[in-house]
């Protein structure tokens, strides 16, 4: 056992409570009006509308019995300062943080410019007001990777801002998924930035995820968190974007460990079957895949221990990244790695903060 | 089989491109089969789950490669001649009998002899 409050630990995924009227301060016109006069208000971060008629199945704080001492989430937008009491209420020495509002992109179907607008103003914006690499608050950029030429303009506007160390990809909703060749110019661009690419799963569509009429949050978050990084990690595999992009470094985010020996598994089989399906590449898909870095969290440490040493061991404890997800309501905090019993000392200071420093040079 | 270990298969004539036959080697079933005019042997065993991988389509490999961000991957038909197991289209390279998508998967192979017309296998004996 290591003491988290001795040891530097690195927090992969805290997600700033941004709000629509904060970030629309930022945003060019026409966005920056229709914002203010669209009611919105503080809305986003507010669950108050979707909890009893939900855009999402239920309530995230599952009707009031999940509460957030060191945040505002989910009442009033977040005020910077609390990230930092919250880093210090979990021993975090270093955090990234990610957009709350831009995991709900993918239920944007518009053909309009709400999402470029959003993630160009909340760069600006938490660079003004929120990230202070001195302290140890870093960022991931928001990556409206649907429109190739704003995802570029987002990557040369962060490329010298020492607070941003990464590009974000919320992968749910994203179609095609995030293989196909549409993107090529995000990842290179990404590779020569030695930038990594954190694919961050998200709740958008999560109501009606594959098909309609779930009732519980139990249902659609279980399956749905779960299959937007399913099936982008299949794409992103497949189509050979490791093999196209070798430099480039691969996270994704949120859907905790143990799908991953299954789904490899399951793609290796018809790799087997079908190679000339998957063209670029040279082995089974597993072995790229195992290459790919992964957040913990939410891990599933009610799961049998033998289940969870295989998964460590299959991806390999220099490929997973702590992540809290702090504030959001099944956060983890440093002691879930902290008490795994299989880790030794050297692997829970690797998990909670080597292996992200390598990757993302904080 | 002859004393120089050589196992008759039949006469070169009646093979066409893509065509196979059985025979024994030792304790091991082995198919001839004959693409572009070559001959090859390989076990008639599938690593898989043991199906009779030389009774498969022969044909030439199909293969990829990456040209340029953005670009389709060019896929096109390589030189490299493969046959495919029917059960479930794992697929080797005549050559050397590995598995086209991973070479640390393999079926052993024979050295196929022509003389005077005759198709013999190998047996390595």
């Amino acid at each position: 056992m290591i003491d988290a409050s001795e040891t530097r630990v690195v927090d992969c995924d805290w997600h700033y409570q941004d709000s629509f009227k904060e970030v629309a301060e930022y945003m060019p016109e026409p966005w920056n009006t229709k914002y203010q006069n669209s009611n919105w208000d503080d809305a986003g971060v507010k669950q108050n509308l979707s909890s009893f008629f939900p855009t999402s199945t239920g309530d995230r704080q599952n009707y009031g019995k999940v509460l957030r001492e060191h945040s505002n989430y989910p009442d009033e937008p977040e005020e910077p300062e609390r990230v930092r009491e919250g880093m210090d209420f979990l021993d975090i020495d270093v955090s990234l943080q990610i957009s709350h509002l831009i995991l709900a992109m993918g239920g944007v179907n518009a053909d309009d410019e709400r999402i470029q607008a959003f993630t160009e103003a909340y760069v600006e914006y938490m660079l003004a007001e929120v990230l202070d690499p001195d302290d140890g608050v870093y960022g991931l950029a928001p990556i409206p990777y649907g429109d190739i030429d704003a995802s570029l303009r987002i990557l040369d506007r962060v490329e010298d801002e020492e607070a941003f160390v990464g590009a974000c990809f919320v992968t749910a909703g994203a179609s095609p998924p995030l293989g196909n060749r549409k993107y090529d110019p995000i990842y290179e661009r990404c590779e020569k930035m030695d930038y990594p690419v954190v694919y961050h799963t998200g709740g958008s569509g999560l109501d009606e995820y594959v098909r309609a009429g779930y009732q519980e949050m139990i249902e659609t978050h279980t399956l749905g968190f779960l299959e937007s990084n399913m099936s982008q990690i299949v794409s992103v595999a497949c189509q050979g974007v490791p093999e196209k992009y070798p430099d480039l470094d691969i996270v994704f985010m949120e859907s905790g460990v143990t799908y991953i020996p299954g789904l490899v598994s399951r793609l290796d089989e018809e790799y087997l079957k079908r190679p000339e399906e998957a063209p670029l590449l040279d082995t089974r898909p597993s072995e790229y895949i195992t290459d790919f870095y992964f957040g913990t969290q939410p891990l599933e440490i009610s799961a049998r221990n033998d289940l969870l040493e295989l998964c460590f061991d299959m991806i390999g404890t220099d490929r997973l990244l702590y992540a809290s997800d702090y504030p959001h309501w099944d956060f983890d905090s440093p002691s879930i790695i902290n008490d795994l019993p299989m880790l030794d000392d050297d692997d829970r200071r690797a998990i909670l903060a080597g292996n992200a420093m390598e990757v993302f040079g904080v | 089989m002859s004393a120089d270990g050589l196992v008759e298969v039949g006469p070169a004539e009646e093979f066409d491109d893509g065509d196979h036959a059985l025979v024994e080697v030792g304790r091991a079933e082995v198919g001839v089969i004959k693409a572009e005019g070559e001959f090859y042997a390989l076990r008639n065993q599938c690593p898989h789950d043991g199906g009779p991988v030389c009774k498969g389509n022969v044909q030439r490999e199909l293969v990829g490669e990456f040209t340029g961000t953005g670009e389709r991957v060019d896929q096109h038909y390589s030189d490299n001649c493969i046959v495919s197991c029917p059960w479930h289209g794992w697929s080797f390279e005549l050559e050397t009998g590995e598995h086209i998508g991973d070479d640390r998967i393999r079926v052993p192979t024979y050295d196929v002899v022509v003389e005077d017309g005759v198709v013999y296998v190998d047996s390595g004996e």
